[in-house]
Formats: structure tokens, sequence, C-alpha cells
């Protein structure tokens, strides 16, 4: 889209917004984004603010703030207004962060509360699984499948158990904490009711012991967080009262994916008279797996009373023949989807392309793009036929865009694996803040060498950190490797680093005339690590700051190293007893906290599929919400990764050990429910959570397969593959797809 | 310097007036006061009938100053206090008048006074086993040094301000509106706050609350020592009397009818150490008691434009201001007074500073000691950072407190691995790491890896007990790797903690002082050459003294050096101890918290205020186990401490603390704006808008 915006009829509805309730549903690539960025740059130009206060936008992920808030200051400023004044631009994480931090004691919190983050708090949960798991080795066999005999059993009790109760705990906790219950709640509750619930049990054990552990290091999970903002809020009238007066208008975008806590805290913001717009595309809800988010709350809003609801119809992203077969898919699903309960998963407004004379016209129309690959391909040919196809399209399509979307992690890497072998440019998309984690982790190189500085092998390692940005180009990377191979084999370290008159390695070596250079780089090294050795009796933060000033110049991984400095500086003053060893070992740790905050990675500044043309882009369905591409390859559309609740499917979450087909998971988190609504009832059929699940999930899946088609703009090519052990079959909505889309062609030959 | 007429008049007013004198900062009061001091003595008037009160001792340094000044007449001395030296001043004197009134133990024993660090010292020692044993404030989650300040903190609250001690919990948990479980904890503090309290009566031990609270308890009240003290000192002068606590301006009030003449000087819009009880409302109450009440205004300090963006901001930021902002009017020109960039991140923003700084010093010819750089509060990482950026730049800096504390400094590391080693029946192992650091410390150019090697293979623990083992029983290899050199060496200090160990244990600074003499300092050490290093043993040797002075009774069959050790390690004490050599290096670029530096009540040419769009200028530090508010004069009892009180009084402070830091700058203020803090989360805090408001009213 264009620097300057011309909102389109529908648009302009939306822009009309004064105040009150409204509800907006958008189809993708609608500009929805575009739309409330607009509203918010209007309401603060028009002068309905007052200078403390701000128009308060919530949106779903990080990297969704940066690009809100660029469009927002864009906007702002084309009003001859200051940016970043005048608006809030947060993650619900991030707002419960505002939230919590301006008052840590309304939650019992000290000032300087830490918040660790998923990857910590699953080590500290895998942990209490653990001791669990080996106290309670038989208490859960009731639930094993009486197919197993006692050595498979026994096996399992060993062996999966351990990964199946952690998973079973994360949700279980999760969903504790969303309903607000503490352990003690709990166990009060659970001590009242006249049986024995296994199930419970266990997951109250787990919960209590998780907390105990984030209490004893002063720390919060991302949960925690949410959940005490919305304790916070509820605790002091006057607090509530001054953040209502500061945030006079809420922006709500992606609410589609709104969860329970999140509307709860919105409307304690908002008030009985307050402004709320609330945006989103029920259809792209894909966040909703055990998760309270559901696009039901976006729906219901929608009717209430007192709100106005308008509608986005109109996209200018894709070519007609793709939109046909987006809302060919709505169509199918509304209509003839094999299991009635999924029928609502989509919903209309269909797509409708953007009005003649529209400033963002769609792409012409060109049905010959559009491919529906009937035939059913291993695993490894699916990828060699993209792989082929790429290298054909990418010489003629310089100045396009590429993605492949595949809806796992691991199915991407191979896709990248593969591409890399042949030499096809591609960025994955699919790591998260690597720029945190790569600086962190070559201070913590660093920092174990200096742990123990008489090694070789660590020597050589701190070399090739020292030489990091060589990675990027394969010859400077084998004289790197090369280089750090000889380091690797000095036997005596110190005849290098701090030579004597009759001990010198770098001497010996006869470097200087036969290759002066490596003799200098050499003589460099030796001078920066000296300087590092120095700095070992001094305290942590001032050994990390010093070695960065060495080893980063971008101003990101200096920023993250300052950071990293003051936190290990805590760390330090709390265990007097540790030294860097430990420190190092919690840097490791540290360097992954609190990611989710930090504006310090390229992820976080927002992707921008335009900037990588001639590149291919490999990104999960998930992470491509909000991006779009010139062609998609949509990867892996078969009935493992896209079930449909039929009885032939295979659903990852029902494991084969558990008897009954149960999904345990959905099961405990039912009886979790029932046992928070009333206690007394207990309203909770076994069995019945799993079959929901299953519905929840096919349903969540087709919204994926709708997503993944609706990123592409001018040329789509879906395929599918018979999976690890040969059986999978094309999903359902892809036979649907494929039939149709057959037929259409047909129509369009014949009308030719 | 040229005196204006007003402050003449209050310098030559007659030697029995009394005159309560206030202003805003920069106003030239505290010159007048000074210049009275001397016009007084030059008129003949006894020094020792003179009495200077300030509420902390930095604050009379220009009073110290004028004193030492050659000009001076010889004679008596100005007594120049504080209300607790005062107090602590009077204990000592009237010793055995109190000892059996305030309940003393020991009847024929002279009293000890603590200083903060040997409070904290046996507060840790009563509270720690309460928290272990248990469980105390096992509700809130604090650093266990930050927690013993705490419930010291709320024994000097009740002195300063004047409650009884026993109704600390009371009074907190009446204003608490969160979660309930705090309420045990506050419960928990009054406990070790009792306990702390007895035992400090059991055994002669004065902190500064029991100090000031024996004083006006049992000394004012008594007619030999109110008499002794109305009688020596027959005029009062007291400056910064709003940064005073409560009691002290009780003291004042009740002593102004005696004296002859009194001048009381008061800062108006100030109060910075609320957070340590001041009460500039019960200081004004003072004004009543004097003959006369005079006021300055005009700044000898700022310009015309920066006044006029100080007013600006302070219209803005006043409290009552939030929803409804007056107009403000739009300052003057304001790029004489105000430059700054906006970086987005922390680190871009110290290049800044630094650069701007350096180009001041270098090209504007500023003199380093006219520039400040001013933060809400400067973590360690901060000050190393910039410090280290100036030394780049060549531009001399200090900071409000040593880089390093004590015990941080590697040579006290050192010094205490070689202790540990030098007396194994303490059962304190140094593990390998501080041997190869202390080796590295102590055998002249030796490096990290030989350091390494050394103690890989010479540092044994047996039973727990540590030793050096002879570099004799190396093996040949490994004695070329380290060297014969380095091997001599390490064997000369190895043969004299031997000898030490064989002997009977002297007390530890002995010990030090031994070691340091006889071999650190020795040709071949690493002392020999570091006088920084031999100023921080020096310091050392000086803790560890009047630690054993205070240090009585000691937990069973425990060697005070080893007590002295674990505290240290606890971060007890040494944690803060002041380097005199490090206090004062005038022409520097100063690095201080803004309080501090207010405190300090030195004008400069040019402030830069840090972080400018942090949130930590408007918020105060959450002490849970304390309140500053809650416990003075101006709450009252059960009324609860809602958002509203925390607005109010965080927007007060603020407030006050940039109208402080704009009358104290000449020239310009620099505002260092970095998009993401130290943390790397988003910045946009009050002080940021107030600031935007007031550019935004100039465009």
């Amino acid at each position: 889209m264009g620097a300057t915006f011309q909102p389109r009829p529908r648009q302009r509805q939306v822009l009309a917004y004064k105040g009150g309730r409204m509800g907006v549903a958008a189809v993708p690539g609608s500009g929805k984004t575009w739309t409330l960025s607009l509203l918010a740059a209007k309401l603060i130009a028009e002068g309905n603010l007052g200078d403390e206060q701000e128009v308060l936008v919530v949106t779903l992920v990080n990297s969704a703030v940066s690009n809100f808030a660029g469009r927002v200051a864009r906007f702002v400023q084309e009003r001859g207004l200051l940016p970043n004044v005048g608006y809030r631009v947060r993650t619900l994480h991030g707002l419960s962060h505002d939230i919590v931090r301006e008052r840590p004691a309304l939650a019992g919190l000290a000032d300087d509360f830490q918040i660790i983050d998923e990857r910590a708090a699953q080590e500290i949960l895998q942990d209490a699984a653990q001791v669990w798991v080996r106290s309670h080795p038989y208490s859960l066999d009731a639930v094993l499948s009486a197919d197993l005999d006692e050595t498979r059993a026994e096996g399992v009790r060993r062996g999966r158990w351990q990964d199946y109760v952690t998973g079973l705990a994360t949700s279980f906790i999760k969903q504790a904490k969303d309903l607000q219950l503490t352990p003690a709640d709990l166990r009060y509750r659970l001590d009242q009711f006249p049986e024995e619930l296994a199930l419970l049990e266990m997951g109250y054990a787990i919960y209590a012991d998780y907390q105990r552990a984030l209490a004893y290091r002063g720390a919060v999970d991302f949960d925690d967080l949410i959940r005490l903002a919305l304790q916070t809020l509820r605790l002091d009238p006057a607090f509530l009262a001054r953040l209502r007066e500061r945030w006079p208008y809420i922006l709500e975008d992606e609410a589609q994916d709104s969860s329970r806590l999140q509307e709860e805290i919105l409307k304690l913001l908002v008030g009985p008279e307050g402004n709320w717009v609330r945006v989103g595309d029920p259809n792209q809800a894909i966040y909703e797996t055990f998760t309270t988010a559901s696009p039901e709350y976006l729906r219901r809003f929608m009717k209430q009373p007192g709100v106005r609801a308008r509608d986005l119809p109109n996209s200018g992203r894709s070519m007609q023949s793709v939109i046909n077969l987006a809302n060919y898919l709505i169509r199918w699903s509304n209509d003839a989807h094999p299991v009635p309960a999924i029928r609502s998963a989509l919903a209309t407004p269909y797509i409708r392309p953007t009005p003649r004379g529209d400033p963002q016209p769609n792409p012409s129309d060109a049905p010959e793009n559009v491919h529906l690959t009937a035939r059913g391909l291993s695993p490894q040919q699916e990828i060699e036929a993209v792989v082929r196809s790429l290298e054909r399209w990418l010489p003629e399509h310089k100045d396009e865009t590429v993605a492949v979307l595949v809806p796992r992690n691991d199915r991407g890497f191979e896709v990248a694996n593969a591409l890399k072998a042949k030499n096809i440019p591609c960025v994955e998309l699919l790591r998260s803040t690597r720029s945190t984690r790569e600086a962190a982790g070559a201070l913590t190189h660093l920092c174990y060498y200096l742990a123990e500085p008489t090694s070789a092998k660590k020597l050589a390692t701190v070399y090739r950190v020292w030489q990091r940005a060589a990675r990027e180009d394969p010859v400077l990377e084998a004289r790197v490797e090369d280089i750090a191979k000889r380091l690797r084999q000095i036997a005596r370290v110190e005849d290098y680093l701090w030579p004597r008159a009759d001990r010198d390695w770098l001497a010996e070596q006869n470097m200087e005339n036969a290759d002066p250079l490596l003799h200098d780089h050499l003589v460099e090294f030796r001078v920066l690590v000296q300087r590092w050795q120095g700095t070992t009796t001094l305290p942590i933060d001032q050994i990390i700051l010093t070695l960065a000033q060495d080893l980063f110049t971008a101003p990101a991984d200096l920023a993250i190293a300052h950071k990293l400095a003051v936190v290990l500086r805590q760390a330090a003053n709390a265990h007097p007893e540790w030294r860097l060893p430990e420190l190092t070992q919690e840097l490791a740790v540290v360097a992954k906290n609190e990611r989710k905050f930090l504006g310090f990675s390229d992820e976080d500044t927002g992707f921008d599929p335009d900037a990588h043309k001639g590149e291919v882009i490999i990104s999960t369905i998930h992470k491509a919400k909000g991006l779009e591409w010139d062609k998609v390859y949509l990867l892996s559309v078969n009935d493992y990764d896209f079930p449909s609740a039929l009885p032939q499917d295979s659903f990852i979450s029902e494991a084969w050990f558990v008897r009954d087909h149960l999904n345990l998971e959905a099961e405990v988190l039912a009886q979790l429910k029932a046992f928070y609504e009333n206690p007394d009832l207990f309203i909770y059929d076994e069995g019945t959570p799993t079959l929901r699940a299953r519905h929840d999930y096919a349903a969540e899946r087709l919204r994926l397969l709708y997503v993944g088609i609706t990123r592409a703009r001018k040329a789509l090519t879906m395929t599918w593959n018979t999976g690890r052990r040969g059986t999978a079959q094309p999903a359902v909505p892809f036979i649907a797809l494929q039939t149709w889309w057959e037929m259409e062609k047909e129509n369009i030959t014949s009308t030719d | 310097m040229e005196l204006t007429d007003s402050q003449n008049a209050i310098i030559q007013s007659p030697f029995e007036r009394k005159i309560f004198l206030e202003g805003s900062a920069g106003t030239g009061k505290t010159t007048a006061g000074v210049a009275r001091m001397r016009h007084m003595l030059t008129s003949g008037v006894p020094a020792d009938r003179l009495l200077v009160l300030t509420p902390q001792r930095t604050l009379a340094a220009p009073y110290d100053e004028a004193l030492r000044h050659p000009d001076v007449a010889a004679g008596g001395l100005v007594n120049i206090a504080t209300v607790g030296g005062l107090a602590r001043r009077m204990v000592d004197l009237f010793w055995p008048l109190v000892i059996e009134e305030a309940g003393f133990g020991a009847q024929d024993e002279r009293p000890t006074f603590l200083t903060l660090e040997t409070a904290q010292y046996y507060m840790a020692r009563i509270v720690s086993p309460l928290v272990e044993e248990q469980g105390y404030f096992d509700a809130i989650n604090i650093d266990r040094n930050r927690l013993y300040s705490q419930i010291l903190d709320n024994l000097n609250k009740a002195a300063v301000v004047g409650f009884p001690y026993t109704e600390i919990a009371e009074r907190l948990r009446g204003a608490w509106v969160g979660e309930s479980a705090q309420a045990r904890v506050y419960d928990q503090a009054q406990d070790c706050a009792a306990r702390f309290r007895r035992y400090c009566l059991e055994h002669n031990l004065l902190d500064f609350s029991l100090q000031v609270d024996v004083f006006f308890a049992h000394l004012w009240t008594e007619p030999l020592c109110r008499d002794y003290l109305l009688n020596s000192y027959t005029h009062l002068l007291v400056d910064n009397v709003e940064e005073d606590v409560p009691v002290a301006h009780d003291l004042v009030y009740s002593w102004l009818p005696h004296a002859e003449s009194a001048l009381v000087i008061c800062d108006q819009d100030a109060g910075y150490r609320s957070f340590l009880g001041a009460d500039p409302v019960s200081a004004a109450a003072l004004r009543d008691l004097c003959d006369e009440r005079v006021t300055f205004t005009g700044s000898f300090v700022t310009s015309p434009e920066m006044q006029a963006f100080g007013d600006t901001l302070s219209r803005i930021l006043q409290p009552g201001a939030v929803s409804a902002p007056p107009v403000v009017q739009p300052p003057p020109n304001l790029t004489n007074v105000l430059r700054f960039e906006s970086c987005r991140y922390h680190p871009d923003m110290l290049d800044w500073t630094a650069d701007a700084i350096a180009a001041l010093v270098h090209n504007d010819g500023v003199p380093p000691g006219e520039i400040v750089v001013l933060a809400p509060f400067l973590t360690d990482a901060l000050r190393f950072s910039l410090t280290h950026r100036l030394e780049q730049r060549d531009v001399p800096a200090r900071s409000h407190r040593p880089s390093r504390a004590l015990r941080e400094e590697p040579a006290t590391q050192t010094l205490l691995t070689w202790a540990a080693l030098g007396h194994p029946a303490w059962g304190v192992v140094p593990t390998r790491y501080d041997v190869a650091y202390a080796l590295m410390q102590t055998i002249a150019d030796l490096d990290l890896v030989r350091a390494h090697l050394l103690a890989e293979v010479l540092y044994r623990v047996k039973d727990k007990t540590p030793a050096l083992a002879p570099f004799d029983g190396v093996n040949p290899d490994m004695q070329q790797r380290i060297t014969y050199l380095f091997g001599g060496r390490y064997e000369a200090l190895r043969i004299w903690l031997d000898a030490y160990r064989a002997a009977a244990p002297a007390p530890l600074d002995h010990f030090l002082a031994r070691l340091f003499g006889e071999v650190l300092s020795q040709s071949g050490y690493g002392f020999h050459q570091d006088f920084d290093a031999a100023r921080t043993a020096a310091t050392l040797i000086e803790s560890v003294q009047k630690f054993r002075w205070i240090a009585a009774d000691l937990p069973a069959g425990k060697p005070l050096g080893q007590e002295y050790l674990e505290m240290v390690q606890r971060g007890v004490i040494a944690a803060q101890y002041l380097q005199p050599w490090q206090e004062r290096d005038e022409n520097a670029v100063l690095l201080a918290p803004a309080y501090t530096f207010l405190l300090g009540n030195q004008p400069v040419d040019v402030q830069f205020w840090l972080n400018v769009g942090g949130t930590g200028w408007w918020e105060r530090l959450y002490q849970p186990l304390t309140h500053p508010y809650v416990l003075s004069r101006r709450w009252s009892k059960g009324q609860p401490w809602t958002d509203t009180e925390e607005v109010a009084a965080r927007q007060l402070s603020l407030h006050r603390l940039v109208a402080g830091l704009v009358r104290r700058c000449r020239k310009t203020v620099y505002l260092g704006l970095s998009e993401l803090g130290e943390q790397g989360y988003e910045q946009t805090g009050p002080l940021l808008k107030a600031i935007q408001r007031v550019l935004r009213a100039q465009s």
C-alpha cells in the first residue's frame, strides 16, 4: 500500500468512529491494521486527548506492536505532530507488565521482580513434573491403555510419561491461572470434594511446586503477569480510575484471538461508559488450542446491544482466483463439511475485490498460476518438487516475493536444508529472536573460556566467536575454522598467550615471514584475550561490559550486553558465593529471559517480505499471519497436519498409550473447568472433552489453511505428502478445494 | 562576591534578633547565613556560643569552609552539628544520667555507638535465624540486606518522627490496601525491631534511633542536660531546616525562646529527604517563633531563560495539574538552555552523553567540575560504562561513591582469601577461582593462565581444610610451565602462610597488616607498585579494626575474623565503605543520582539528565517493610494509602526534584533520551511527557 492512504467506503465507515463501542469483522488483506492505525492517529490529531492521555492499542504479538507503532507514528507525523506521544501499543503481556510495574506492591511483588520466559518456566516445570512422576509412578495407571503388556507399560512409565505429564501440567497451570485459581484455592476445593480426582491431584501437586519455585526466585511467569494485572486492577479502584483516565480510547487489533482474561482486563479498563473498538477476522483465529482464546468473544461482542457492527470485506491483496478459492473454502465448510459441528469454523463475510478505481487494485487474474497437486508424494519428494519449481521460478521473477509455508517448524527446517543444499538463498522465519541469543551466546562462550583459561579448546571457540562475522562467507569461514583448529591443538596455551623468552608458540610457528597477515592477526587476538583475562577479578557486570565493547559494534547487541550486565549483577548480589562458572550458567539462562519484552531483534522490529525479493522465505503458517507474497507454496496439506475430526484421523494430542484414545489434556482441563464452575455439580463426562477437542482442533486447522491460502497475491501452489509412515491422505478440505478447482478450470477453459 | 541589600540586612541585623529566612534555592540564603556567622565572629561573639545545625553534615560544607578561611579570628570553635550528632554527644556526655532510666543492661560499662554498617551487622545477627528457621518474611521477595536496612529504617522513622517504635506495624497495616498476606509481614518486621531494641539495651549498643530516642526522652527533659545546651549555645544558625526531621524541629522550637539570636533558613519547594523523614511542614512552624520573616527572591544561579524553563516545567508537574492542565505560557527561546537528542538504545545515549561532555570540556573550555550527569538511580553498569567512556575521551570523572564497594575490590578479595588460608580453623574454604585470582593479584606479572595452573596443582582442600602445597612437589614439566620465577614467589608466600599457621592466630587486622608489610608490598609482589591496591589494603585493615572494637559478644566460640569474613561475603559490611581519597576530586565530572546531587547543594554550569523517559524519575523505591509517607506526622493512623495518594506523592516529589535541579543549573540542561531503557523496556515516563509539553508549548 502506498504512503498516502485513501480509505475505501467501508473503511470510511470505521474511520467515522467518534466514541462508544464498535466491532469490526475484516477479511485477509482488507487493511484492517492500516485502518485501525489511521483511526488511532485521527483520534490523536483531532484533539480528543488531554496531555496525559493516550490511545491504547492492544495487539497480539510483538512484531505487530512495532509495525503498528510505526504506522501510527507515520500517520501522526503526517499531521504535523510529535511521534511517540499520545498512544501506546502493547501486547496483552506488555500491557500487563505496564500495569503491574506501576504498582508492584498491589500484586505482592518487590519493585525488582523478575519475569521468566517460557523456556525457563518450562525447565522449572519439568523438574516439578519429574519429582511428581518419580514419587507417583503408578498413580495414573488407570488411564493407561489396556492393550499394553507390563513391559511396555513399564516402558511408558519410565520413558514417555515424563514428557507427557509435563505437557499436561503446562496446560493445567495455564488454565488454572486463567481461571484465577491459586494452588491454595485448588487445594481447598479438592479437600471438599468427596472423591479422589487423580488427574486434578496431579495437576495441583505440580502447580503448587512450580509456584513455590517461582516465588523462591522472586519471579513471575507470563501468565502470572496477566493474572496479577487483573488482580491489581481489582484491588485499588483509584488506580483503575487513573488508568481509565489515561486511556480514554482502547483499540484492539486481532480481537479474534482475544482470551477471557484479555477481555476482562480491557473491559475493566474501558469501564461502563468507555470507548472500545475491537477489530478482527474470526476466520483467522489460529491461537485457540488449549487456551481460552476464542473468536467467540469478538462474535458475541459484535452482537451486544450498543455495539456498532461493521465489516471490511474488500481486499486488494490477491488475484480473483485466490479469492475464489478462499471463499469456496468458507462456503464448503459451512455447507458440506462432513462433521456438522465444524461447519461454523469459518464464517462470512466473503472476500470481495477492491472496487473499481481503488488505489490498491487486485493483481490481474491468472488462474494458471494456481496449482493444487492431487498426486500424493512422499515427504522427501514433496520438498524436491518445491525446490525444482523454485529453481525454475526464481530466475524469472527476480522482483517478486515468494514464501514456502509449512504447518510445523521441523518441516520448515527440512525445506531450508534442501534449499541451502542447492544454494538457493533463503530466509527462515522459524526461530525467534536470533540477535538476543547470539549476543548472549557470544558472551557466554567468552565467559566459559575465562572460567577455564588453560583450555585450548575453549580458546579456539572464543576465536570463532570473535570471527563470527566470517560465517556469512564460506571462504572466510573455512579459514577461520583452520585457524581455530590450530589454536585447539596448542598444548600449552600460556606459550601463545603469555609467551616467555624461551617459550613462544607464535614465534615457533615461523609465520612472521611465511604469512605476516596471519601473524599480525594472531597477535591482535592475543592482545584481546590478554585484556579479557585481565577482567576476571572485576565484578561480573564490568566483565560483561568490557567484553561487549570489544565484541560488538551493533547498537542492539551493545544494548543487550548492557542489560545482561545489569541482570547478572543482580544475580551476583543475590548469590555472593557464585564465581564465573555459576554466573556463566546464569548468563545462558538469563539470555533467554524476558525476550518477549525486548525490542532488540530483527523479528521484533517487524518483518517486511518486500525487502527479500529474490530470496525464499520459509515460515510456519502461524508466523506468516499478516504477511503476503507474490507466490506462496503451501506444503503438507494432509490429514495428519489438517485433520477433520473424522474417525480415521489421528490426533497429535491423543497418545497411543492412553486408553480409549482419550485426550488427557482436554480431559484434565475439562475437569478443572467443571471444578471451577461448580464443584458440587461437577459436570464432567469422560470422553466428551476429547471429542470436543477434536472438533476444536479440526476447526482451527481449517482456519489455518484459510490463512495459508490468503497469503498469496498472484500464485499459489498447494501440495500434500503421505507422511512418515506413508499412510497419510490429502486433507478433506484439500480434496474439496482440488475437486472444485478442477471444475472451475474446465469452466474457465470452456468459456475461453 | 557582592552582597545584596537584603543579604546585608540579614547579616547586620542585631545580635538579639531571631529571623526566619526563606526563598528558593539559589537566592543567596546560605551565603547570607555564612556571612552573618563571620560577621558575628568578627564582632566579638565568642565562637563556642554559636551552634550551626544542618540536617546532614554535607549541607554544612559552606560553613566549614568559611571557618577554615585564614581571616577567621582564632579562638573558640563554632559548633557545627546535626541533631543526631548532638544527641550522640549528649548521650556520651550524660551517660550516667540515662543508663538506668533508659533501661540499659550493662550498668558499669560505657555505651557503644553503632554506625549504619555495624547496626546492620547486629540486625543481621538477630534477624537471619528468624528468616532461616522460622520462615519470617517468606511472603515477600527481598534481598536480605534490604530487609535489614528497612527494619532499621522503621526504627529511625519512629525516632525522628517521634512516635513509639512499638506502633510501626499498626501504622503500616492501617494504610495497606493490597494483598492481605502483607499484614503478617508488618508484624514480623515489628517483632524484629523489638528484638533488636532489646538486644541493644542489654548490651549498651546505641544505633541512631536509640541515640535520638534516649536524648529526647531522657536528656532534653532533664534540666542538667537541657540547661547545659541552652547556656552553651545562645546563638542558633539553622540551615536547610526543610530537610530536617520533625524532632529536630521540636528541638529548635523549644530552644528558640531561650536563644539570644537565631537565623533559621528554609528552602521553599524542597524537602528532598522526605524518604528519610524530612518534614517541610513542621519546619515552617518555626516561623511563628521568630521576630522577623524575610523572603529572598531572584536567583544568583540561573539565567532568566533557565528560570522560565523551570517555571514552565513546574507548572506542568504541579500536583492537581494532571487532569486539568494549566495554560502553559510558551517559555522564551529554549535553545540556549535545553539540548537533547533521541536515541533508540541506552548505550547510544551514553555515547551521545560522553561525546557532548568531551566537546564541552575540550572545545568549549567548560571545567569538568562544572558538569554533572544525573539519573534517578545509577546502576553499577551505568556508572562503569559512562566512566569508561569518559576516560576514553580524556575527561576526568568522579562518582558519588567509589566505582566498586570495598568488598568488590580485587585487592580486598585477595587479602581475604589469604586470611582464610591463614586461618584454617575458620572452616572458610575459598574456591579454586578465588585462589587463582588471589595469586594473580599477589604475584607480580603472573598471568591468569599460570595462576590457574598454580591453583589447579597446588591448592588442596582436605577435610575442609584449605592449604597450599610446596612448589617442589610439582612435576618438572608443570614447574616449567609455571616458570621457576613465579614458583619462587609462590613459595615465599606459602612459607609465610605456613609459618603464620604454626603460631597462635593474631587478630585479623594484625594478620592483614603483617601479610601486607612482610610479603605483598615487597618487590616481586603485586602490591609493591600498585598504590590503589595498597590504599584498599589500608582501608580494609581499618574496617576490620573498627569491627573488632564494636563486635562484642560474638556467637559462641566464633573467631572475630571469621565473622568478619562471613559478613563481607553476605554483603552486610564493607559494601558501602567510602575510601577517603576518592571522595573529592573537585575538577571532575560528577556522576550521581539526582537526589544526591541536590543534597550536595552545589550549583553547576551544565547538567545532563539521563533516561529522561524512564519511570524512575517518578517512581519511588518500593520498600515492602516500610513507608516514608505513612510513617510521618502528615499521615493519620488508619487512613488507607491508595493510588490517589501514591500519585500525588510521586507528582509532588518529581516537581520538587526538577525545580531543585533547574535552580542549581547555571547554563544548560542536556537531556539524554533513549527509546528503550537500560533493561530494554520502552520509556515514556511522566518527565518525558512534561518536557514534551514544554516543547510543544514553544513550537
